[in-house]
C-alpha cells in the first residue's frame, strides 16, 4: 500500500494543486525569452492561456446562449422557410440585412460556428491538462508528517505502553485497516512516523466530471457529423420510404450519405384533430392524433402507431415527430374533352391557425387549367365574405379563381406546389366561384370542369436521427454522479509520531489530522473517533488528550477549525 | 516553469493535432474524389457510367404499372433497360419526357427497352401527362418511393428526375442525376452496348 513515488512539491506542502483556470488579464512572461520568435512564441502561449481560461470558456458559453436567441425569435430557413419568405415580405428593409448577419440561418452562421470551434478548443484545451493532472492527483501518496503535529488543526497526544516503533506499526495496521492510503519513512528518514490519506474518490469524482465533459461535446459532434433531420408532409392515405428523394426537406450531417438512411416506410392511415367545442377556449385544440402503419425495413412486419404530439414514434433508433396539420381538399379537373387530368388531394397551408382558413394551388398543366383557393372548415358568409369560424371541417367549403393557359410546368425550373404564377394566364369568368363538396363547376367555354370531391387532412412529420442523443444522455449523467463525488466525498490525512517517552520505556504518541476540503465540517468527529482506536490500538496508557493549543494561522485551511480545534 | 512551459507546448499540439485529424477525417471521408469504377459523361458528375465489374446489382422489383398490369424487372433481363424516376408533378421530369420518348423509339430496335417508375403521383395525373406526352413505354407506380429506396441503397438516387441504365446482365452500367440529355443518354447507351 505504501507508495514509494515522491510526492509532488504542491501536494506535499497540503495545498490544492494550482489550476491553471483565472489566468488572465496578464501578459506573456517574456523573461527568459530573447528575440522576435521568443517573443511571439511568449505571445502565442499567452492567447492560449486566454482561450483556455476559465473566462473565456464562460464568455463563449454565454455568447453561444446570447447568439442562439435570434434563432429562436426569428423564423429560421432551416426549419421553416416559409415563414422566412413571409418576414421579407413584411419587412422588407430590415430582413435583408438580419440575412446578411446570418440571423434567418444562425445555427450554420459562420459566426456561430466560430463560437462553437472556439468553446469547443477552450473546454478541450482547458479539460485535456487537468484531465492529467486530476490522474497525477490521485496516485499521488500522502505528504511526509509534519514535524510538530499538534500545529495541525486537529491533533491529540496519549503515552503508550509500546515502544515507538511498534507504536507507529500498531497505527499503520489500524489505519490500513480503514483503508487508508499509508506512506511510512523511507530509508534515510529519521523518527517514526505514518502518514496517512482517504478520500481519493473525490479525485476519480472530479476526473470523471472532465472526461464526461468531454463526452458530452463529441457525442454533440458525433450528432452533427452522423445525424440527419427531415421534414415530410403527408395526406391521408399517402405513404413516403425513407428516402432522399421522398423527403421535403433534407438536412444531414457532414457524413450522411443517400444510403445511410433507415430503411422504414409509413403510411398515414388517418388523422384527427380534436377541439373545444365551447366555452373561453372554443376552438382551442384538445388532441391530435395521427394513425400511422410503418415497417422498419423493407419486408419488416407492419405495425401501427398513433403519433401525438410529444409522443414521437421511435423506429430503427431514429424519432418521427408530428409537428403540423392541415386540409388537403380533393379536386378532379377534367379537360375540354373530358379526360381526367387531374385527381387528387391538394395540401392547403393554413393562413390562420385559429380558424384553419387556408391557401393553395391546383396545377392541371395537361388541362392547362390552373386554379387559386382558400378553403374554410367552417364556412359562414360575414357581409358577402367567406370566414371561417372553427378550425374543425364541420361545414367545409372553397372559393377558387381559375385560369386558363400554359403553366410553364414543363421547364426544367423547379416551381413552387403552393404557388401559381399566374402571367401569361388568362382568368377564368365567374371567379371566384363557391363550392362545396360534391359540387361540380363547369368552366366557360369549353374548357373543362373541375370537382370539389371532398376534403382530406395531412401532416407534416419530422424525422431526426440523432446518434450523440444517447451518448451525451449517459456523459451528462456521469458528469453528474462525478460532480457529486466529487463534493461529497472529501480529503483528509492523518498522521502518527511516535517518540521514546521521558521515562525511558513506552512511548510519546502524537496524531494530527487535515481535512483538505472540510466544507461540512464533520471531520473533527472523525478524527475524534480515529484518536481513540488509534489510542486502543496502540496499548495508550490513558485516553488521548485533544491538543488545545491552535495550530499556526498559515496551517489552518477552514478558519472555524481554529476554535474548534481539539474538541 | 519549464516543465510547465513544455506541458503546455505538448497541450496545444495534442488538440492541434487532434483537430487536424478530424478535419482531415471530414475531408477524406467525404469522398471529393471521384470512386473507381466510375466515369463522368462529357466531364459531368451528373452523367455517370459504371465500367464492367464495378457495375452495383440493381435491386429486382414487381409492381403494377399505372394501367394496372404486373411488371418485374427481371422479365426483363437479356435486353438493356432505362429506368427512369419521374413525377407529373415535377418540372424537370415533365422537360426530360420528350427526349425520353424520341429515345424511346428510336432504341426500340437496338433491344433497349424503356421502363419508369412514377413517384409520388396519382394514377389519373401520370397518364395524364404520358397520353400527353405521347409516352408509350409502361411506368411502374411507386407512389410511396418505395422502389426508389431500394435503389438509393445501391446507387445515389437522392432526386427526381434520375435515370438508371441497366445492362443485359441486370447490372446498373449508368446513372443520370436530374433531367436527361440527348447527348448525354446516347453516349451512355453506346458504352453499354460496346461493353457487351
Amino acid at each position: 500500500m505504501t507508495d514509494v513515488h515522491t510526492p509532488r512539491e504542491s501536494v506535499a506542502a497540503g495545498g490544492e494543486a494550482t489550476e491553471s483556470f483565472g489566468i488572465t488579464g496578464t501578459g506573456p512572461d517574456s523573461t527568459g525569452t530573447g528575440g522576435g520568435t521568443g517573443a511571439s512564441a511568449g505571445w502565442l502561449r499567452w492567447g492560449w492561456r486566454q482561450l483556455t481560461s476559465m473566462r473565456t470558456a464562460l464568455v463563449l458559453l454565454f455568447l453561444l446562449a446570447l447568439g442562439s436567441v435570434p434563432g429562436s425569435v426569428l423564423p429560421q430557413q432551416g426549419s421553416d422557410p416559409a415563414a422566412v419568405q413571409q418576414y421579407f415580405t413584411s419587412h422588407p428593409a430590415l430582413a435583408p440585412w438580419l440575412n446578411h448577419l446570418g440571423l434567418f440561418n444562425v445555427f450554420a452562421a459562420p459566426w456561430f460556428a466560430a463560437i462553437y470551434l472556439l468553446l469547443f478548443t477552450s473546454l478541450v484545451g482547458c479539460v485535456v491538462p487537468r484531465t492529467f493532472r486530476l490522474a497525477g492527483s490521485a496516485r499521488t501518496p500522502p505528504p511526509r508528517a509534519p514535524r510538530n503535529l499538534s500545529r495541525l488543526p486537529q491533533s491529540a497526544s496519549f503515552s503508550s505502553g509500546l515502544a515507538p516503533a511498534a507504536a507507529v506499526d500498531a497505527a499503520a495496521a489500524m489505519l490500513g485497516g480503514q483503508r487508508f492510503r499509508l506512506r511510512r519513512p523511507a530509508s534515510g528518514d529519521s523518527g517514526h512516523w505514518v502518514s496517512a490519506e482517504k478520500g481519493y474518490l473525490r479525485e476519480v469524482g472530479n476526473l470523471l466530471f472532465h472526461l464526461a465533459l468531454l463526452g458530452v461535446l463529441v457525442s454533440i459532434a458525433l450528432g452533427g457529423l452522423f445525424g440527419y433531420k427531415a421534414d415530410k408532409l403527408l395526406v391521408e392515405g399517402q405513404g413516403f420510404s425513407d428516402t432522399m428523394a421522398a423527403l421535403d426537406e433534407f438536412h444531414p450531417g457532414r457524413l450522411v450519405s443517400g444510403s445511410d438512411l433507415a430503411p422504414f416506410s409509413l403510411t398515414l392511415d388517418r388523422f384527427s384533430a380534436s377541439y373545444i367545442t365551447s366555452g373561453q377556449s372554443r376552438g382551442q385544440p384538445s388532441d391530435f392524433d395521427a394513425h400511422v402503419t410503418y415497417t422498419a425495413s423493407p419486408g419488416a412486419p407492419s405495425k401501427t402507431y398513433d403519433i401525438r404530439i410529444n409522443d414521437p414514434l421511435s423506429v430503427d433508433s431514429l424519432k418521427v415527430y408530428l409537428i403540423g396539420h392541415g386540409y388537403a381538399p380533393v379536386f378532379k379537373v377534367t379537360d375540354a374533352h373530358g379526360n381526367v387530368d387531374y385527381d387528387e388531394a391538394t395540401p392547403f397551408i393554413p393562413a390562420n391557425t385559429g380558424t384553419f382558413m387556408s391557401d393553395g394551388v391546383v396545377k392541371a398543366p395537361d388541362a392547362s387549367l390552373g386554379f387559386m383557393g382558400v378553403f374554410v372548415p367552417t364556412a359562414v358568409s360575414v357581409g358577402g365574405t367567406l370566414e371561417s369560424v372553427f378550425p374543425a371541417a364541420d361545414f367545409p367549403a372553397v372559393s377558387l379563381i381559375g385560369y386558363s393557359g400554359n403553366l410553364g410546368m414543363n421547364s426544367v425550373a423547379s416551381q413552387s406546389v403552393y404557388q401559381l404564377d399566374t402571367n401569361g394566364l388568362t382568368k377564368i369568368a365567374g371567379s371566384p366561384r363557391l363550392m362545396l363538396p360534391g359540387q361540380t363547376w363547369t368552366l366557360p367555354g369549353g374548357r373543362g370542369s373541375v370537382t370539389f370531391v371532398g376534403v382530406k387532412q395531412w401532416v407534416s412529420l419530422a424525422i431526426t436521427y440523432d446518434p450523440g442523443q444517447v451518448p451525451a444522455l449517459v456523459c451528462g449523467i456521469l458528469a453528474l454522479g462525478g460532480l457529486l463525488l466529487s463534493f461529497l466525498v472529501r480529503r483528509r490525512r492523518v498522521f502518527v509520531r511516535a517518540a521514546p517517552a521521558a521515562s525511558g520505556t513506552g512511548s510519546v504518541v502524537t496524531i494530527g489530522g487535515l481535512a483538505r476540503t472540510d466544507a461540512s465540517g464533520s471531520f473533527e468527529d472523525e478524527f475524534a473517533a480515529l484518536a481513540a482506536e488509534l489510542a486502543d490500538s496502540t496499548g495508550a496508557a490513558r485516553p488521548p488528550e485533544a491538543d488545545g493549543s491552535p495550530g499556526a494561522a498559515e496551517q489552518k485551511r477552514e478558519p472555524k477549525n481554529q476554535s474548534e480545534a481539539g474538541a | 516553469m519549464f516543465i510547465a512551459k513544455r506541458r503546455t507546448v505538448v497541450t496545444v499540439a495534442a488538440v492541434a493535432a487532434v483537430l487536424l485529424a478530424g478535419a482531415l477525417a471530414v475531408t477524406l471521408t467525404q469522398g471529393s474524389g471521384q470512386a473507381s469504377g466510375v466515369t463522368y459523361v462529357d466531364g459531368n458528375n451528373a452523367q455517370r457510367v459504371y465500367t464492367v465489374g464495378h457495375r452495383p446489382l440493381a435491386p429486382d422489383f414487381t409492381a403494377s404499372s399505372l394501367t394496372g398490369t404486373r411488371i418485374s424487372l427481371a422479365s426483363y433481363r437479356g435486353k438493356a433497360v432505362v429506368l427512369n424516376f419521374w413525377g407529373s408533378w415535377c418540372p424537370p421530369c415533365r422537360a426530360e419526357a420528350p427526349t425520353l420518348a424520341v429515345l424511346a423509339e428510336q432504341y426500340r430496335s437496338q433491344d433497349v427497352s424503356f421502363l419508369g417508375d412514377d413517384v409520388g403521383d396519382t394514377t389519373a395525373n401520370a397518364l395524364a401527362f404520358t397520353h400527353d406526352i405521347g409516352i408509350t413505354y409502361p411506368s411502374v407506380n411507386d407512389a410511396n418511393y418505395s422502389i426508389v429506396q431500394e435503389f438509393s441503397q445501391v446507387v445515389p438516387v437522392g432526386y427526381t428526375p434520375t435515370t438508371v441504365v441497366i445492362d443485359p446482365t441486370g447490372h446498373i452500367a449508368g446513372l443520370v442525376i436530374g433531367p436527361v440529355t440527348y447527348q448525354g443518354m446516347t453516349t451512355i447507351l453506346h458504352d453499354v452496348a460496346a461493353s457487351r
